[in-house]
């Protein structure tokens, strides 16, 4: 097992200037990419910070614990699951955190900025703090744990894209602003606290599990499963009631289909309210 | 220069040495020869003696591609950029020394339109479709496209001014009004889509060829016709350039017969064909309903092979995930019906429209099956390669980044078996592309890519898709040899040239792109006689005074959009 | 000069290009016909920003003086600015000709700048839909000449687009619409009761926020689903519902105009994806078409510049080298707000005025460059201010009007301003300059 520590620099984080917040990408500093190198070799790792790359070993003061993977390439990637990269610092203008990770584990002490765990294909993400909009983007598999709230198009498509999550497992400790889920398609997200308006729009399969409220939860849904276990507010008036059934929880659902506004033969989709 | 305006042309000497040439409009088929080169030119002899000199050793020579048909620019191109970030994001690439930022995968950005079409041995492209009211647009993007020339085909055929004068039968103030939007538009030829359809698409109708079109009173076989009788009434360089009726419709077939059949008795004024009909592929389709569909591709042939008037593209499907965009809006919307994907439709004024869906050819459905064997048994059923152009519709049947693979398809049975194995079976039941054993060779290649189309848009007479002596410089060596047959291979090397040629100088060199001058526009300027036109004007003013939406004078294309024009003159024959 | 006929107002969307004008003296002097009150003090011209000027600071938190100095020094300074910054914000573009986008573009890329428009605080969010479910549209002739069903929702025509409804919809005439406003139907959708309003043979006012439910509820009714519609949505009555989804299956030809009271309500983006999801269910019986009533008068225009050159319309990161698009990360508002530029480049738009506080007080914080023929609340902030030539009056150039039509807007005067494209193109070549030299010194 190897942990990477990479704590930015408060003058990274600090601003250009002390005025301006300029992101910095981390798309390469994910575990399958950094497996397999030496310190000085993650130190030597290509980073885009606003328009010009910089060495690793410059933005963040970096630690390796541990032993270091065997081999490199394929071989590299395949012990990728015994590296940990821990980031730490303030996180909050670092973009792309374990964006396209397809193994090992990721932990980011505090905020993170957009994008975090986008195109995730495996391994697993806990944010112990919050995540901005794009957490989960288009994710394939994996999980990712996200301690806070987590911000708009939560696992949702990219734009233009008719699917947006595939796979995976997703755990909101908090709140989930607009578009959570949108166009997904497979996987499951849990968000624990309030999910914003227009949540699992254009959902076509998978599950989504609200514990609090939800605002217009659904619409468009031509596929997959929607719970809200709080109040409902604006309920879509294209909806057909179908049956009262009880919950795993024991709690009585009503059970609606939709959304009719797709038209009956493609409203397949299931919104279970308590 | 005897027409047009200023060229900026590469200046110095090249010598290309020891390539095996296919030149064939100049019946050279596979020779080892020399191209001298001399200010953007291909010249008889070199004068200085220390030249600069590409050896093609063992390469294949030919004159740079010419594509007859092709959505590259304009307002519906652009909407199906901006529609689609999700195909945008497919063909991203890095900003270099010389290129700018390149995107998209079935509709590329303009930079990247240029680069790959030189990559692939292209110098000119035709943009196949122009709302003449947004003229302006689709020329904006045509100066934005680097390396290629083109030309772009105003769509005329469901223009009100048209179908009035049709219904009338005054071809010769048909013919005026032909000579003014041409030279409005700063266009280069007729083009029809769906004539008549697209009006009625107004009202969210459809027209097929014998269907008189609401209100105005005429048929599409009417439209046709008179527009035919029209266009020869110039000596224009191209004939008309036909998108026959009930695109992609079962059993359209009879359809595209009969349109031809409109046609022939029509005297041409320069020796080329009458028609052109376009995209044939989604023209040659038999059965009823998409239950019983099958390739008719063999009784298209058949018409061509024993007729001299008509010429075709095929239009031909590369199989995976595209952008159809067509004038043909009804057509757009039956296709968006069918897919629930997302649907653009921008409806011209007393012209024409447009429609836009993605759309997602794919090997296992066997409607896709028998749509992607049909385009290849065209060019193979079709006995005289100058009777048949490559081409992908692109984007509609497929990106033109698939030429490559239609050519090593055409040049080996054993590529269309090894495909065919993959493909649903349906290809075997209700396609006959399994059973011809033809196999084109480069020169044939050479004819259906250059050759031929440059012959049938007319621009052979202005130096393009040949290498004769006063013929642009624009060549394009490939890096494989005169007896490869090996597909893969074949495909590597038509992807990306050795060295791409354009105007005497070097635009891509081992695939990659070294210099990106700029393209020339042509267009095509009928002369009419005046009185004519005033006639014609009288009528036109008045559309404009109560139809349109902008003024009569704020209509014709400035000469601020067309930077480096290459004019050509249609006399009047009448 | 005398009389010039068939000027092009360079104002908003609209683009009227039958416009009357009387030249002399190098002046316009009068707007003999066409243009409304707005378009009309817009082509008379009013306060300019008379020199090019930088900002002198004498200390930290100074906010200085503007000094005026030459077009070269001005241009020069700016250069230095755009090619230090690690994440430049080139911003406005929709009040200027597609000839000084194009620059933009170029230098957005040789910069690794994010550029973006004013679509992004406008009908951003009608892109938007447009890339979920694309758009059932026509040009505005065809609605002049065709129909008989005109709905304006958030919209006010009669207040922000003076000139709409007489050249192109509800009150003009065409082919099959001779009698025009006679044989029309127009409703009207708003959350309070316009001037638009109370010309409509229908008016829905609906609760703040709600046109998402009301677009679905339409859609349901449309498709037939009359059973599952609640009695009342968004404050709206199933009656006066069904009464819109009757008129909208017995017109020949609708035509659904909206504004930004659809664009920048709850759902935002989404709305409108309703919007048109509501226009094509209402084109399975009819003809129907819907068209966002874009604002500026180029703002179509460097969408559609934006989109041909990187392949997307507005928020456009170029930092990397090749363009990644994510409206709301990278639109100007969001950067501003999350303070992730260091230097901007503003152009033809204020943002000072505009935009929300915590981005304008960013804004004021970086160097920022502007180019304008006016001086506005940016320039009171702006390190560098460059006066341009008025396109439309001082300049020609391309335009696309809100239907995407293309029209070449006129010069009627002379001046002694640079026109935006010409300025552009020379801080690119400052830009480049001071690159080379750097590369130089590098080796």
């Amino acid at each position: 097992m190897q942990t990477i520590k990479l704590r930015l620099k408060d003058e990274v984080s600090g601003g250009v200037g002390g005025v301006a917040r300029v992101p910095v990408e981390a798309d390469s500093l994910t575990p399958d990419k950094l497996a397999g190198k030496s310190e000085a070799e993650i130190k030597a790792v290509k980073v885009w910070w606003g328009n010009r790359e910089e060495k690793t070993g410059d933005l963040f003061e970096v630690s390796v614990e541990g032993e270091e993977g065997e081999g490199e390439g394929e071989e590299a990637a395949a012990s990728a699951d015994e590296v940990k990269v821990v980031f730490e610092g303030d996180l909050s203008r670092v973009k792309h955190i374990g964006d396209g990770m397809k193994a090992g584990e990721i932990e980011a002490n505090g905020d993170v900025d957009m994008h975090c765990g986008a195109m995730m294909q495996g391994g697993k993400i806990t944010v112990r703090g919050n995540a901005d909009c794009w957490a989960g983007r288009e994710m394939k598999g994996g999980e990712l744990v996200i301690e806070g709230d987590a911000g708009a198009n939560l696992c949702a498509m990219y734009r233009g894209e008719m699917t947006g999550m595939t796979g995976g497992k997703v755990v909101v400790g908090g709140n989930a602003d607009e578009c959570a889920g949108q166009y997904m398609a497979g996987g499951e997200i849990l968000i624990k606290g309030n999910a914003g308006m227009l949540a699992g729009l254009n959902m076509q399969g998978g599950k989504i599990t609200i514990e609090g409220d939800a605002v217009m939860p659904g619409a468009d849904m031509t596929g997959g499963e929607i719970t809200v276990k709080g109040k409902v507010l604006d309920r879509m008036p294209s909806f057909r009631l179908v049956e009262t059934t009880v919950g795993e929880d024991g709690g009585e659902y009503k059970k609606y289909i939709g959304d009719l506004a797709m038209t009956e033969r493609k409203a397949k989709g299931v919104l279970f309210v308590k | 220069m005897a027409e047009g305006g200023v060229s900026k042309m590469a200046e110095g000497e090249l010598l290309i040495k020891n390539g095996v040439v296919f030149d064939p409009i100049n019946g050279v088929k596979g020779e080892k020869k020399e191209i001298c080169i001399r200010d953007g030119k291909v010249v008889a002899e070199l004068k200085s003696p220390n030249v600069k000199v590409i050896d093609a050793e063992g390469r294949v020579v030919m004159p740079g591609g010419v594509d007859i048909h092709s959505h590259i620019a304009g307002g519906k191109v652009n909407s199906g950029r901006l529609f689609r970030p999700e195909d945008g994001r497919k063909g991203v690439a890095v900003r270099t020394k010389v290129c700018r930022v390149q995107s998209g995968y079935s509709v590329p950005n303009t930079f990247a339109t240029g680069y790959r079409y030189a990559k692939m041995g292209y110098t000119f492209v035709m943009e196949a479709a122009m709302p003449p009211l947004a003229a302006r647009h689709t020329h904006e993007e045509l100066v934005d496209i680097p390396i290629l020339d083109n030309a772009a085909l105003p769509l005329i055929d469901n223009n009100w001014m048209t179908m009035d004068y049709v219904k009338t039968g005054d071809t010769d103030l048909l013919a005026a009004y032909v000579a003014w939007i041409m030279k409005a538009t700063k266009g280069f030829g007729v083009k029809i889509v769906n004539p008549g359809g697209t009006e009625a698409w107004g009202w969210g109708k459809n027209c097929g060829l014998t269907d008189a079109v609401p209100t105005f009173d005429v048929t599409p076989a009417e439209i046709i016709k008179g527009l035919a009788e029209a266009n020869e009434r110039f000596e224009m360089p191209h004939s008309i350039h036909v998108h026959t009726n009930m695109l992609g419709h079962p059993g359209n077939f009879e359809v595209t017969k009969a349109t031809y059949d409109l046609v022939k008795g029509v005297k041409t004024a320069k020796d080329r064909q009458v028609i052109h009909t376009t995209h044939t592929q989604f023209h040659s389709y038999g059965g009823t309903n998409w239950g019983d569909f099958v390739s008719k591709a063999d009784a298209i042939s058949d018409y061509i092979n024993q007729n001299e008037h008509a010429t075709i593209d095929i239009g031909s499907v590369i199989l995976g995930d595209t952008t159809t965009m067509t004038a043909d809006g009804p057509m757009e919307y039956s296709l968006h019906q069918l897919t629930g994907r997302k649907w653009t439709n921008h409806d011209v004024e007393l012209e024409t429209g447009s429609g836009i869906t993605p759309f997602l050819y794919s090997g296992k459905v066997s409607v896709h099956t028998i749509q992607w064997a049909i385009g290849q048994e065209l060019a193979l059923l079709v006995k005289d390669p100058w009777k048949v152009a490559l081409t992908t519709d692109h984007p509609n049947a497929g990106p033109f980044i698939g030429y490559p693979i239609l050519i090593s398809m055409l040049m080996s049975k054993k590529r269309r078996d090894e495909a065919a194995e993959e493909m649903h079976s349906a290809i075997f039941k209700r396609a006959a592309l399994p059973s011809i054993d033809r196999e084109y060779d480069l020169n044939e290649i050479a004819i259906i890519t250059r050759g031929m189309t440059a012959k049938a848009l007319g621009l052979h007479e202005h130096g393009k898709g040949h290498l004769g002596v006063g013929a642009d410089a624009d060549v394009a060596i490939y890096d494989i040899s005169p007896e490869e047959r090996d597909a893969g291979k074949i495909q590597k090397a038509f992807l990306n040239t050795k060295y791409t040629i354009k105007g005497g100088e070097v635009v891509v060199k081992d695939g990659e792109v070294v210099a990106t001058p700029a393209g020339k526009t042509y267009f095509v300027t009928p002369e009419c006689d005046e009185g004519l036109t005033e006639e014609m004007l009288v009528k036109l003013k008045d559309k404009f005074e109560h139809y349109y939406s902008v003024n009569f004078n704020n209509y014709p294309v400035q000469d601020a959009y067309v930077p480096n024009p290459y004019e050509i003159k249609a006399s009047w024959s009448g | 000069m005398g009389e010039v006929t068939d000027v092009v107002c360079s104002l908003c969307g609209c683009v009227c290009d039958d416009i009357v004008v009387e030249v002399e003296d190098n002046e316009v002097k009068k707007v003999k016909k066409g243009a409304c009150a707005v378009g009309k003090s817009k082509l008379m011209g009013h306060g300019r920003i008379k020199s090019p000027a930088v900002r002198e600071r004498k200390g930290e938190g100074e906010s200085g003086e503007l000094r005026e100095c030459s077009y070269d020094e001005a241009i020069k300074k700016a250069a230095e600015i755009l090619a230090a910054a690690r994440r430049p914000l080139l911003y406005g573009w929709s009040s200027t000709v597609c000839e000084a986008d194009k620059v933009g573009v170029e230098l957005a890329e040789e910069i690794g700048a994010v550029i973006d428009n004013t679509a992004s605080v406008c009908h951003g969010p009608s892109v938007l839909a447009i890339q979920d479910v694309g758009l059932p549209s026509c040009t505005l002739g065809e609605v002049k000449n065709r129909a008989d069903l005109v709905i304006y929702w958030g919209a006010n025509p009669a207040a922000a687009h003076a000139n709409h409804m007489k050249r192109y919809s509800f009150i003009s005439k065409g082919f099959w619409t001779a009698e025009g406003k006679k044989a029309k139907k127009l409703v009207v959708v708003d959350v309070r009761k316009t001037a638009t309003a109370k010309m409509a043979d229908v008016f829905l006012q609906i609760e703040q926020g709600k046109d998402y439910l009301v677009f679905s509820a339409l859609r349901a009714l449309l498709y037939g689903y009359e059973d599952v519609v609640p009695d009342e949505v968004g404050g709206v009555s199933k009656e006066e519902l069904l009464e819109v989804v009757k008129m909208m299956k017995e017109a020949k030809f609708g035509m659904t105009f909206f504004g930004m009271g659809v664009t920048h309500t709850g759902g935002r983006h989404n709305n409108i994806v309703n919007a048109i999801q509501m226009t094509r269910a209402a084109h399975t019986h009819t003809k129907f078409s819907i068209m966002p009533m874009r604002g500026h008068y180029n703002v179509a225009g460097i969408n559609q510049v934006c989109t041909w050159e990187t392949g997307f319309p507005f928020a456009v990161d170029l930092s990397r080298g090749y363009p990644w698009y994510n409206p709301g990360e990278l639109s100007a508002t969001d950067l501003l707000i999350r303070r992730e530029c260091d230097a901007a480049l503003i152009i033809a738009s204020d943002p000072g005025a505009h935009f929300p506080g915590e981005s304008v007080r960013h804004l004021a914080k970086i160097p920022v460059i502007q180019i304008d023929p006016f001086p506005n609340p940016t320039t009171e902030f702006a390190d560098v201010v460059i006066p341009a030539a008025v396109s439309g009056v001082e300049a020609e150039g391309n335009v696309y009007r809100m239907d995407n039509i293309p029209i070449r807007l006129r010069k009627l005067v002379e001046t002694e301003y640079l026109a935006d494209e010409e300025i552009v193109e020379r801080i690119l070549q400052e830009v480049r300059a001071i690159k080379e030299k750097e590369g130089k010194e590098g080796e």
